[in-house]
């Protein structure tokens, strides 16, 4: 999968480093290379009809000044939470799905921005690792950018698997709409690395996932990783309530289950969509004719929008009792729902998210 | 077609319609600038109920892939143009029945349930609200008593329908019934 970009924009003080000296030689060629002393206007939004879209196409490659270790947006003590920490070694994706919650986050900075000393992060991981001696933490970087959607020219992943697979308190979730898995293969994660999907109906990829791998393609990528050390996880998040969804949605359970068996999914994470009314707006505006945009989705206590109650319950409890029929348990968990909606499809009370978090990086 | 485009202008101008509204109006295809020009003058809509209207039309034709056009030739709105009764009233029931084409499952749903609260056939004095577009899975049950006798006679009535409140419930979260 080759993504275009219309121009590397490297800020002087990440010119040596090995980040970029790896774009430049193999973007150069084909993208023009500029050299700025301060990258802070590279990355604002640009003027013209799309400053988000064109954002995509404009990879600035800077330093990090600031924490590269955070708490994972979506978790909130309002609702039932994985324990899931991110990474951020990149802002924005060179995708483009119309319901992609950054065209709001990242409005004000929608560069494609990489940070050059990555390497530091490493630190932070390990001062996380001695704060809290014998836990276990889940750590991942597909939260504001895709973990693997330029890494074939990046090769970030080899850097982060060499430095997780000798941490057994950390496990690196590496987390794709891709089938970038070049470099994975080349890798021994030595068990400490999920690879996730986020896996959607083929009729939510034709509409709203712009530039992804199709749905089959990354269950084949999932199945090939798995073959070569790694562990794999899914994430049906968002789930769309269109109409048909439900045949959709299980039978997109089916073709996974085909290819990969119960047993060997480390999880199954489910969210449905939810979407401030900010980003509606946004999204409404860059993908009009998007049919998926336009579900029944109403607002709730925190002010998003979401399918009402009845109908996304309905829809998880479907997908859960599809997984419960393959035989073998597969963990599964609600992202951003409330405790009263995970007994409702469970059947139990959520564990608190550090429990959720050491289960799913222990798999 | 000038003429007609010089009529939404001119009806835009006088209901003060914002102009990203006037421009989605004059893009839309000749049939459906016609059609709901025609709505307009016949329900005599007012600014909101224009803004509405053309939001919940959109969403429609998008969800559906038609055209607004054909969304307002369907007869349950076609009617409303022309029926006899208050040209309020009608405006109303227009944007009520765009609601219900824009959130069908929604409006079944919600009218499920109001059939199940009514089949309890409770007294005055109890009140089973669903939730505001049924966003959360919380049933509101208000009681209204004067004096302890009358409330003790509630709270029993409201024991024996547990078995219908539960079901009620069952179905706001995602039951099978839904």
């Amino acid at each position: 999968m080759k993504f275009e970009l219309d121009t590397l924009v490297v800020e002087e003080a990440s010119r040596d480093s090995a980040l970029a000296a790896r774009l430049v030689a193999a973007l150069g060629s084909s993208v023009p290379v500029s050299y700025v002393a301060d990258a802070r206007e590279a990355v604002r939004p640009t003027p013209g009809p799309d400053p988000f879209g064109a954002g995509k196409r404009r990879m600035v490659v800077l330093k990090r000044h600031t924490p590269f270790l955070m708490a994972c947006p979506a978790g909130s003590a309002k609702f039932a939470c994985c324990g899931y920490l991110v990474l951020v070694l990149a802002s924005n994706c060179p995708m483009d799905c119309s319901y992609c919650f950054l065209q709001e986050h990242v409005a004000n900075n929608p560069a494609f921005q990489i940070y050059s000393n990555y390497a530091d992060s490493f630190e932070e991981l390990d001062r996380l690792s001695r704060s809290a001696p014998g836990r276990h933490f889940r750590v991942g970087t597909g939260e504001l950018a895709d973990s693997l959607a330029m890494d074939s020219v990046t090769g970030l992943s080899k850097d982060l698997i060499e430095f997780v697979r000798d941490r057994e308190h950390l496990t690196l979730e590496l987390k794709t709409k891709t089938d970038e898995i070049g470099n994975l293969l080349q890798t021994d994660p030595r068990g400490r690395v999920i690879v996730s999907w986020t896996l959607s109906p083929e009729a939510v990829w034709k509409s709203s996932e712009h530039r992804t791998a199709s749905p089959s393609a990354r269950i084949a990528a999932a199945r090939a990783v798995l073959d070569a050390g790694y562990r794999v996880g899914f994430h049906l998040d968002p789930i769309i309530a269109y109409e048909g969804a439900e045949k959709d949605y299980a039978h997109l359970i089916d073709e996974l289950l085909d290819v990969i068996t119960p047993g060997r999914i480390s999880f199954l994470s489910m969210g449905s969509l939810r979407m401030t009314p900010g980003l509606r707006s946004a999204a409404r505006r860059r993908f009009p004719h998007d049919p998926m945009l336009l579900g029944e989705e109403v607002p709730g206590h925190d002010g998003r929008l979401r399918a009402f109650s009845a109908l996304r319950v309905r829809l998880y409890r479907i997908i859960q009792q599809r997984l419960a029929r393959a035989g073998r348990p597969v963990p599964a968990y609600l992202c951003m729902e409330t405790s009263t909606v995970h007994e409702r499809v469970f059947g139990v009370a959520p564990a608190n998210p550090a429990t959720i978090g050491e289960r799913l990086a222990l798999g | 077609m000038p003429h007609l485009d010089d009529e939404i202008r001119q009806l835009a101008a006088r209901r003060h319609l914002p102009d990203t509204h006037l421009d989605r109006w004059l893009s839309l295809d000749e049939p459906s600038r016609a059609a709901l020009m025609e709505a307009a003058g016949l329900l005599r809509l007012r600014t909101g109920q224009l803004v509405v209207a053309l939001d919940l039309l959109d969403e429609i034709a998008v969800r559906e892939s038609v055209s607004i056009a054909s969304v307002l030739a369907r007869p349950s709105l076609h009617r409303l143009l022309s029926a006899p009764g208050s040209v309020p009233e009608r405006a109303h029931a227009f944007l009520d029945e765009l609601r219900a084409m824009r959130f069908p499952r929604l409006r079944e749903t919600t009218a499920r349930l109001e059939a199940a609260i009514a089949a309890m056939r409770l007294p005055a004095g109890i009140a089973v609200l669903l939730p505001r577009d049924l966003a959360s899975d919380e049933l509101t049950i208000q009681l209204v008593a004067s004096d302890a006798g009358e409330l003790n006679r509630l709270i029993d009535l409201l024991v024996e329908k547990r078995a219908e409140l539960s079901r009620i419930l069952s179905m706001i979260g995602g039951g099978d019934e839904v």
